[in-house]
């Protein structure tokens, strides 16, 4: 049986990260979340790219996970 | 009001800024917190549990010390 896998990415912006332990945080408990295949958190850039499985998640609901965390979170058009 | 103590591991003003967003979430709660030596008090009505949920959204290690 082979499943079937719609696969996505998404470049979120998320403000208030200051320090690496805040990118650490978000990349532990976001990389855990069910359908999230990767995801890199950038400080710099106040973003994080997620690559993710569209059947469990979708870029709100990614959004909604970051600031539940208590960072802001925005679905910015990725302009990478 | 019941004031608990709670060790939060926060290592930054980052972390103390999306501890504060989260509690603020919650409405009806006081709070301080005390970055320099990772202490978070929380005055509520509600119950440990909840809070120590809450503050684990954030992604950081949390201990109860009881009660102020």
């Amino acid at each position: 049986m082979t499943q079937k896998v719609n696969l996505s990415s998404v470049s979120l912006g998320v403000e208030g990260m200051t320090c690496g332990s805040c990118v650490q945080s978000i990349e532990q408990r976001i990389g855990t979340l069910p359908g999230v295949i990767h995801i890199k958190v950038s400080l710099e850039q106040k973003n994080a790219t997620v690559l993710f499985d569209q059947s469990h998640q979708s870029p709100e609901s990614l959004s909604e996970a970051i600031e539940d965390m208590g960072f802001e979170s925005s679905l910015s058009a990725s302009s990478a | 009001m019941t004031k608990h103590e709670f060790e939060v591991a926060m290592t930054c003003e980052g972390c103390s800024g999306a501890v504060t967003r989260i509690l603020n979430k919650l409405g009806d709660v006081k709070f301080e917190i005390d970055l320099p030596n990772k202490l978070v008090w929380i005055e509520s009505d509600k119950d440990v549990d909840f809070l120590t949920e809450t503050l684990k959204k954030c992604g950081k290690d949390v201990k109860y010390n009881g009660t102020k």
